[in-house]
């Protein structure tokens, strides 16, 4: 209550106020400029010029007006005694002035005292990517993103400073303060954003529970007051080729390794004719090159009393895998409006429609594409005649990766809406009272078709039981038997998020020199989320032409299933931040945020998460006086914020398990527990402290540099546990738990450049770069430490969870060359069970003169996926009409492992095999082949490679038309453009693209299944504004 | 005017801050349609599904049918590579370590089945109703059978009786020495014993027959002969089980549920399944592993050519045995018996080929399950027959000193082969009666363990060293996840 106090007093003092009015003009033509922001310094009392630069505010004798607009130097005026003023701008950047969405209210880059970072959508939206996450990749420093899969619609994993936790890393993102998932964000078209807002540090806290892997915040485009409609229409058509192919055997040289692998393995050779030519390239028949086009319409613009901004966008892409099979298209319509309904009273409406559809071929593992591709043998041809696909009969799980792409029929559609309803209430110049009510429903419709198919005897996805697809029978009682034919799954699951959020801004500037600023609020928040799916069976004629549940021909439900989910979590809050700014030099921030969530016991249901920082703006300080650094400000900040990314229902144990049976020959359902319980389970919290300097020196270079220390204490994961617990049954998982702490350190670097927008030769450029030292600091209780990622089919694990360490680095064994001679393991005086001439020499770590493969004794660290340092690089160089830009991004010092090759006898393999030992000194690192057991597929070094690399993510020539070609156009600017994605990289790695996400969570993180690459594109486009 | 507006605006504020906070209520959701663990329990139908859920780890056996002829000197470990399943090609090497994914799935899979009994068991006090005690004696029996696994495997194991263990509590235990995990199985079996009935409606469900049989088993595996002697003598007298007439057609679905039935774990082909869950499996694994790789012609499906049984065990029965070829399929034989022997076609597998496969669990046409075929076999697993009670009883007569009934027993196993009777005594009847186990028993998965049992694996098994291979190792990540303070099995 004493808060509330301190609010209320002052707004019970109220000044005498006059209107002034005026008039804001362009300095370079004189022109009127609509849709200025004019603010009154210390309060939310504003107002924006209208279509003739016009404008009027009730102001206080003293207070300061601020004038800003995009694109216009910000101008401050003190109000005297005249009841005019006119107003000049001038065009320029001023990055300082730069709006920071800070949740529930705005800072500006001058001020803010905690780290946060702004993208601009126009620098996200001219990569031209389909998902506004994989255009963040390198614009930030700090946040580091990830590739999970490069098909179309292909998900990203976005760190902020670092893996904190072992579970969800994802962060909270909004888009105008609506939880949006990582998981959807395939739904927002980049073309939709004006910024995007990234807070980094402890003072994300202001989101709680949900802030502690950093908070992403997104602000759709909206129009300005007195701002004439603006129609914009852009375009663009690519076309994409995989960037990558692996270099695999061919037939001749498959031959003779696959020859002298058997004969090794104490085999007859299967091919006593090694003359075979380049056989089949499986790679180059998969790849295809596929296209991408994209369109967006906009218009935006204002009135005094309404501002709009409503668009459309359509984007489609093929894969490079598949084409059709792999497309994702996306329709996008928006609609924001805001009304001035009163004239203190205004009204929001943000609504973002999406429709969307993915299909996808299975991929990142055994049994996809790209795995069947890699591994098919160059002997065997794409088809054994005209009708049938070849058959890879002698490798009986790898399928014809070209018959299975045509068997694969599925497609997810999304139909999403999402918006706000929002009312302002500005209660006077001091307060304003926002209520908001957001939405976002989505419903997810999806059909798999799966016709009966045979890819050759034995294998494990026939689902007919010949060639001639025959269906297999089933045995519905005793001797009566039914055919199961052709099947389609289909779901529709449906997701509706609600939160009203209620929430009073203050802003007051008393005795000139001391402003303070509050924000308290309360939030609710519901989301529900079901689903009912199906599948049937005996769909007619085997075509995809059927394939919907309702032509099904099973009869009396004797084959049909259906299924369904139900889920529904809450979250209440309360929230409240404390500013003050002494004299534009000491500002100092208090917040205070208290959640409850239902995905916790009620023994630990509400969390308290606080955050204080401060900034010094040394160059506002009289004694400051220099005549290259303009500003510079030292900031701090520490905070406490939480992560309860975990299922819903973690903390206690359902019978969702599978416990089935057959009795009476029947198969009969019992329960089972699910995951086993923890009633005592928490959120996992992040403490963490900041401390950074920004500075902008000769008017043209800005620099910001931030050092953190993160701290993850109670981590909330599902670490494998002992078989003891009795949770490895069908259905079972393991408990979720709270154990372990993870530090991350990093500093993070920013610079940005920019020359007179005036001259005729004009440069931006701006680099980041980020270093991030990971470490595990506490395991559970009792436990070395926690297996991930397996290697290989033999039960190896390959990485870990363990304290002094990174989350999920590579242990296994050293090796040192090979050995080259019986002579040399018998005078090795380490002994390594099985040896043989042409085998991986292992290092006897721990010296007892045995390697053993049973315990650790003998591994050690092979590597991390976490690189030292990530570096983002944007150039643009503009010169009359002309532009040039390019993106880079590097990722320096992780490693990969390679395990993507299949050890088969008859699978194909990498052509470094080539290069194997054959007899003494013919290699000392690539071991012999053979199919006899060896310990050259224990994990080793041999399969980790150096991850590092650099990519030409962007790189694009325009030319804008001189504006005096367009004037009789009617047209404002005309842009045309070619741009080149992903046109190279720079590695050493083999595989087919580095930059390679965690599919299987943090402990898969850098361990390579296949993955699929990114293609690069090469696109033209156009962008013209009415 | 704008005063009053504040006041009331930020009282309203105020009021709803505190409403929230207060409001504990709104956060308590429930999980819909779905039963609770902690509220469960509330009727019999309740005792009756978490007893099928207790059952449905019984599923697993098939890795049990394959290890235990792996291990032994009856078959090898086959497949498509020595990199596939590398597990049992290290198993058949004898050269296995801590590292075994295979081991560690027995591990896991029973218990798993025992956290599932020890559920029931948590609970068994909380609703009366009648007919509880046959629940309670088949749930006993079911932690019984999954505690015996894991002590033929790996001797002493963590006793958990009645309880779920917390995440904390795990990493805590300690093994418990195998003669206590010995004496709760004895416990649970009597008690199964004296609350079942002869025999159990429901086909697939434990009855007293099996509870003695298990007992009997347990006690020989012990060495405990008089008490074997007296137990299987009880299933053998009371039981009401005998020998059927057709040994061949015990090795069919049809002839499933038969006199000599006394424990099946029961699998059913009416659910598909796949590579990724082989414990979400309703059918049995074996049949299609074990089946004819790439083979296109009669009576058999094809299948991934594991657990190939070796020329030694085709060579060793007696001459005009008839269970050796119902035991072991001598592959080219038979190709060459057809009628169209230019027409059958298979592929050796690059695991390992001997010609022969195991011909008892293999995947035949007409008794395949859905997709994928190879792992949803109907065919039950034979965990307790008949013939094996009374070999058992005989080697426990026998070893007791009572030959006479001894050879009663084994000679009625041997008159339904139509071998001639045995008269042999003492120590050679014994190893008659070792040799008829072999003969009457291989490829069921039993081999392994009576060597390890009587003390002649090092004998048969290449690579068998003695004082290590009785026992598997400890998978070592479960000695890392429980605490690491397990000392590993000798030798490993």
């Amino acid at each position: 209550m004493a808060l509330f106090i301190f609010f209320l007093c002052p707004a019970l003092l109220f000044g005498q106020t006059i209107t002034l009015s005026g008039k804001v003009t362009d300095s370079s033509n004189g022109e009127p400029i609509p849709g200025v922001g004019i603010v009154v310094d210390g309060s939310t009392n504003g107002t924006t010029s209208n279509f003739d630069g016009m404008y009027s505010i009730e102001v206080g004798k003293g207070d300061v007006l601020t004038f800003s607009s995009m694109g216009y130097l910000t101008v401050k005026k003190t109000v005297g005694s005249e009841s005019v003023v006119n107003v000049i701008l001038t065009e320029g950047k001023t990055e300082l002035e730069e709006v920071v969405v800070v949740g529930y209210g705005s800072s500006t880059k001058k001020e803010l005292t905690g780290a946060a970072a702004v993208v601009q959508g126009e620098e996200l939206n001219k990569l031209n990517m389909p998902r506004m996450d994989q255009a963040l990749q390198g614009q930030v420093a700090g946040v580091t993103i990830n590739t999970n899969s490069g098909s179309p619609g292909g998900s990203t994993s976005i760190r902020i400073r670092g893996l904190s936790t072992f579970g969800d890393n994802d962060p909270l993102i909004l888009v105008d303060g609506i939880v949006y998932d990582s998981e959807g964000l395939n739904a927002l078209s980049p073309s939709d954003i004006e910024s995007v807002n990234v807070l980094k540090d402890g003072t994300a806290g202001i989101y709680g529970v949900r802030a502690a892997n950093g908070v992403i915040l997104i602000t759709t485009k909206k129009g300005k007051a007195g701002s004439p409609p603006q129609l914009e229409v852009s375009g663009f058509f690519g076309v994409q080729n995989t960037s990558k192919q692996l270099s695999v055997l061919n037939a001749t040289e498959y031959a003779v390794i696959k020859n002298n692998a058997f004969t090794n393995g104490g085999q007859t050779p299967p091919f006593s004719n090694t003359s075979l030519g380049e056989g089949t390239d499986w790679q180059s028949q998969v790849f295809q090159s596929a296209p991408l086009q994209s369109y967006n319409a906009s218009l935006s613009g204002g009135t005094e009393k309404t501002t709009y901004s409503i668009g459309g966008s359509y984007y489609t892409q093929d894969g490079i895998v598949g084409l059709d099979k792999t497309n994702f298209t996306r329709i996008n319509g928006r609609a924001n409006v805001s009304v001035k309904i009163a004239p203190k009273l205004r009204w929001n409406n943000v609504l973002l429609y999406t429709n969307e559809r993915r299909r996808v071929l299975p991929e990142n593992g055994i049994g996809s594409v790209l795995y069947n591709t890699i591994n098919a043998y160059p002997t065997e041809p794409v088809r054994q005649n005209s009708e049938q696909y070849s058959y890879l009969e002698l490798v009986s799980d790898i399928i014809n990766p070209l018959a299975q792409m045509e068997n694969t029929y599925n497609e997810a559609r999304v139909n999403k809406f999402v918006g706000k309803q929002e009312l302002v209430w500005d209660i006077n110049k001091n307060f304003t009272f926002t209520n908001r009510f957001n939405y976002n429903y989505a419903t997810v419709k999806g059909k798999t078709f799966s016709p009966l198919v045979w890819y050759g005897p034995g294998k494990a996805q026939n689902s007919a039981v010949n060639e001639d697809l025959d269906a297999p029978l089933v045995e519905i009682a005793d001797s009566v038997f039914l055919e199961r034919g052709a099947s389609v799954y289909q779901n529709k699951d449906t997701y509706v998020d609600l939160t009203f959020e209620s929430f009073i801004n203050y802003n007051r500037k008393f005795n000139e020199k001391h402003e303070v600023k509050g924000t308290l609020g309360a939030s609710i928040f519901n989301r529900n989320g079901e689903g009912l799916n199906g599948t049937a069976f005996n769909i007619p004629n085997n075509s995809v032409d059927f394939a919907d549940i309702s032509a099904s021909q099973a009869s009396g439900g004797y084959l049909n299933q259906t299924g369904a989910f139900n889920f529904q979590e809450r979250l209440l809050s309360a929230f409240l931040r404390a500013e003050y700014n002494y004299d534009n030099r000491y500002l100092f921030s208090v917040i205070l945020r208290r959640d409850g969530s239902s995905r916790f016991g009620a023994n630990n249901r509400w969390g308290t998460f606080p955050a204080v920082s401060g900034a010094w703006l040394i160059s506002e300080e009289s004694f400051f006086n220099s005549t290259f650094i303009d500003f510079a400000k030292v900031r701090a900040s520490y905070g406490i914020s939480g992560n309860d990314q975990i299922p819903n229902f973690a903390y206690r144990a359902l019978l969702n398990g599978e416990g089935v049976y057959v009795f009476n020959d029947l198969l009969t359902n019992g329960v089972a527990i699910g995951r086993a319980s923890n009633p005592d389970l928490k959120w996992e919290t992040t403490h963490q402290f900041n401390i950074g300097v920004d500075l902008r020196l000769w008017q043209s270079l800005d620099f910001t540099i931030n050092y953190f220390v993160k701290n993850t204490n109670d981590l909330l994961f599902q670490p494998d546990v002992s078989g003891v617990l009795g949770t490895y049954g069908a259905g079972g998982f393991p408990p979720f738990v709270n154990a372990g702490d993870v530090s991350n350190k990093g500093l993070e670097i920013e610079m940005g450049y920019g020359n007179n927008p005036n001259r005729n030769w004009v440069f931006y450029g701006s680099l980041n770069l980020t270093t991030l030292k990971n470490k595990v600091v506490r395991v559970p209780d009792g436990v070395d430490f926690i297996p991930g990622a397996s290697f290989g089919v033999g039960g190896n694990t390959a990485t870990r969870f363990e304290a002094g360490q990174p989350i999920g680095y590579f242990i296994g064994f050293e090796t040192d060359g090979i050995y080259q001679t019986q002579q040399e393991i018998d005078n090795s005086p380490v002994t390594q069970a099985g040896a043989q001439p042409g085998d991986l020499r292992f290092v006897d770590q721990n010296g007892d003169g045995v390697i053993n493969f049973n315990d650790d004794s003998d591994r050690v660290k092979l590597g991390s996926p976490i690189p030292d340092v990530t570096i983002g690089l944007n150039l643009t160089l503009r010169h009359k009409g002309f532009d040039i830009s390019a993106n880079i991004y590097a990722a320096l010092g992780q490693e990969i492992i390679r395990n993507y090759e299949r050890q088969q006898p008859y699978a194909n393999q990498l052509d470094y095999v080539i290069d194997r030992w054959a007899g003494p000194g013919t290699s000392n690192e690539v071991p012999r082949v053979t199919t006899g057991a060896t310990r050259n597929n224990v994990f080793s070094d041999y399969f980790v490679e150096n991850g590092s690399f650099m990519r030409m993510r962007n790189i694009q020539l325009g030319y804008t038309f001189p504006k005096r070609w367009m004037e009789n156009l009617n047209v404002q600017s005309f842009r045309l453009y070619v741009s080149a994605n992903n046109m190279f990289t720079v590695t050493q790695y083999q595989g087919y693209d580095p930059d390679i996400g965690n599919f299987g969570g943090p402990l898969s993180a850098g361990v390579d299944y296949g993955f699929y690459p990114q293609a690069r594109t090469i696109m033209g486009g156009f962008n013209i504004k009415f | 005017m704008f005063r009053k507006k504040n006041i009331l605006t930020i009282g309203i504020a105020v009021l709803s801050f505190s409403f929230f906070t207060s409001c504990e209520k709104y956060l308590d959701v429930e999980p819909r349609y779905v039963e609770d663990a902690e509220n469960y329990f509330n009727n019999k139908g309740d005792y009756e599904r978490a007893l099928v859920g207790a059952y449905d780890l019984l599923q697993s056996s098939f890795i049990i049918n394959w290890i235990g002829e792996i291990a032994s000197d009856n078959s090898i470990a086959g497949g498509e590579s020595v990199n596939d399943s590398e597990g049992l090609h290290q198993i058949d090497a004898m050269n296995h370590g801590g590292v075994n994914s295979e081991l560690r799935n027995v591990f896991r899979w029973n218990y798993a089945g025992i956290a599932r009994t020890n559920y029931i068991m948590e609970y068994k006090d909380k609703t009366a109703f009648t007919g509880k005690e046959i629940i309670l004696g088949e749930t006993r029996f079911l932690r019984a059978y999954y505690y015996f696994e894991l002590v033929k495997f790996f001797g002493d194991v963590p006793l958990v009786v009645d309880k779920r263990l917390g995440a904390e509590e795990v990493t805590k235990i300690p093994r418990t020495p195998k003669a206590e995990v010995y004496q709760q199985i004895e416990e649970d079996l009597k008690y199964a014993i004296e609350n079942l009935n002869w025999s159990n409606p429901i086909k697939g469900r434990t009855d007293k027959g099996a509870a003695l049989a298990l007992l009997g088993k347990v006690y020989l595996y012990q060495d405990k002969f008089n008490l074997a002697a007296t137990t299987l003598d009880r299933a053998i007298n009371e039981g009401g089980y005998s020998l059927v007439a057709d040994y061949e057609s015990l090795w069919t679905v049809a002839g499933e549920f038969n006199s000599e039935t006394v424990f099946d774990v029961e699998y059913s082909g009416l659910e598909g399944g796949g590579y990724d869950c082989f414990i979400c499996l309703e059918g049995n694994a074996a049949p299609g592993f074990h089946g004819i790789r790439q083979y296109d012609g009669p009576i058999y499906g094809d299948g991934n050519s594991y657990n190939l049984p070796t020329a030694e065990l085709y060579n060793s029965f007696e001459a005009g045995d008839p269970r050796k070829d119902l035991t072991v399929l001598d592959i080219e034989a038979f190709i060459a018996a057809q009628a169209n022997p230019g027409d059958i076609n298979y592929a050796e597998g690059g695991g390992g080929h001997t010609g022969y496969y195991n011909n008892k669990y293999i995947r035949r046409l007409d008794e395949t399950g859905l997709p994928d075929p190879d792992l949803t076999s109907p065919l039950n697993y034979k965990s307790i027959r008949f013939a094996d009670v009374l070999l058992m009883a005989a080697e426990a007569h026998n070893r007791n000193n009572n030959d006479g009934v001894a050879l009663q027993y084994l000679n009625e196993v041997r008159t339904r082969a139509s071998m001639p009777s045995i008269s042999s005594s003492g120590s050679q009847l014994t190893e008659d009666i070792w040799q008829e186990r072999r003969h009457e028993l291989s490829g069921e998965g039993f081999r392994f363990f009576d060597l390890v049992r009587t003390g002649q694996a090092t004998q048969y098994i290449t690579g068998f060293q003695v004082g290590k291979n009785e026992l598997f190792p400890i998978p070592q990540v479960e000695i890392d996840l429980a605490g690491g303070n397990w000392s590993q099995n000798p030798g490993y």
